[in-house]
């Protein structure tokens, strides 16, 4: 058990990707904290999940892309734990519109949870972790290939991806690892919000070279590997957890953008 | 029978968040009258959700068909709550 006596903070933690990476660290040892948006029984089922694991499950409702109920969020974390070993910043949201279309009401929304969270939970994160202590963002690869309708969410996650490797460096000295993960598709319920969207190329969501789509195990693989010491020389990088479909020139032919079975 | 004081908290909600002071808050009107969007929406459950410590559940919000009815929802879980 890697993380035994730490403790983990994983925002949107209760469903999805966010879900398995926390089940993953109870799994290593690590009390885990589930930041949620609105659903208190699921969050509550994953936190039962968690304590079976033998650590401490705790939730905290807060819309991230505000910032008040981050510190709030926080606040919570000092009186229940008093520390924090390790943030992971995944909680996510978005509207699905092309650029033409957005409005700055849309934009803002997506900014401020994806991105502007990430800088004010290491602002409060870095303040209670220890000497070794690890934060990781949760990233897509829209922050880095153009995919229709996701506009506000692949500028926003760029923005992530480049704090990650500001924070690595300035948090270097306090000897605070951050680092990202990025992601292709990864088969969650959230997919399911762009998979209906005629205008997807639906084959290159359904597969990549490596012959499957990412699973959120995929994921919280790489998230556990990057909160272990062995990874401590690793610095403000973004890991790619894709089968190779962004190297794939086919990856966005709605024809078929798969080499595997 | 409405409660006042929860239809005035989340009419107080509804304003803050669709910028309409003067919306005409009444039984029969809906969220498109305010010209509330999805995201707009989203924020008036949320905040009533925090203010009465309640779950509001979106598949059953299916059935609500206005004002009138989102406040009986909203009634009938705080009661639940006890």
């Amino acid at each position: 058990m890697s993380f035994e006596g730490k403790v983990a903070l994983v925002t949107g933690g209760s469903r999805g990707i966010g879900r398995v990476i926390a089940l993953k660290l109870a799994e290593e040892g690590s009390d885990v904290i589930i930041n949620y948006f609105r659903k208190k029984s699921t969050a509550q089922a994953t936190c039962d999940e968690i304590r079976t694991k033998g650590v401490k499950a705790h939730a905290i409702k807060a819309n991230v892309g505000e910032p008040e109920k981050i510190h709030s969020m926080f606040d919570e974390v000092v009186s229940e734990f008093g520390k924090l070993d390790i943030l992971i910043n995944n909680a996510a949201s978005g509207v699905a519109r092309p650029a033409m279309e957005l409005d700055d009401k849309s934009w803002d929304w997506t900014i401020d949870i994806n991105a502007r969270a990430f800088l004010l939970c290491a602002q409060r994160a870095a303040k209670l972790m220890p000497d070794g202590g690890k934060m990781i963002s949760i990233s897509s690869l829209g922050s880095r290939m153009v995919m229709p309708v996701y506009t506000s969410v692949g500028v926003s996650k760029a923005a992530l991806e480049a704090l990650t490797r500001y924070l690595a460096i300035e948090l270097a000295p306090q000897n605070i690892c951050v680092n990202g993960v990025c992601a292709s598709a990864v088969e969650t319920e959230a997919l399911q919000l762009y998979v209906n969207d005629p205008n997807l190329p639906r084959p290159a969501w359904q597969t990549t070279p490596a012959g499957r789509m990412v699973q959120p195990e995929d994921i919280a693989n790489a998230v556990i590997f990057l909160c272990k010491d062995e990874s401590a020389m690793i610095r403000g990088q973004i890991i790619v957890i894709d089968g190779g479909f962004s190297l794939s020139p086919s990856a966005f032919n709605p024809e078929g953008g798969s080499h595997g079975p | 029978m409405t409660d006042t004081s929860v239809e005035e908290t989340v009419k107080q909600i509804v304003i803050r968040i669709v910028r309409k002071p003067d919306l005409n808050f009444s039984p029969e009107a809906t969220f498109k009258d305010f010209d509330a969007d999805s995201l707009d929406i989203v924020q008036i459950l949320v905040a009533v959700e925090d203010h009465y410590d309640i779950e509001i559940d979106d598949d059953e919000l299916q059935d609500v068909q206005n004002m009138g009815g989102f406040l009986a929802y909203i009634e009938n879980k705080i009661a639940e709550k006890g």
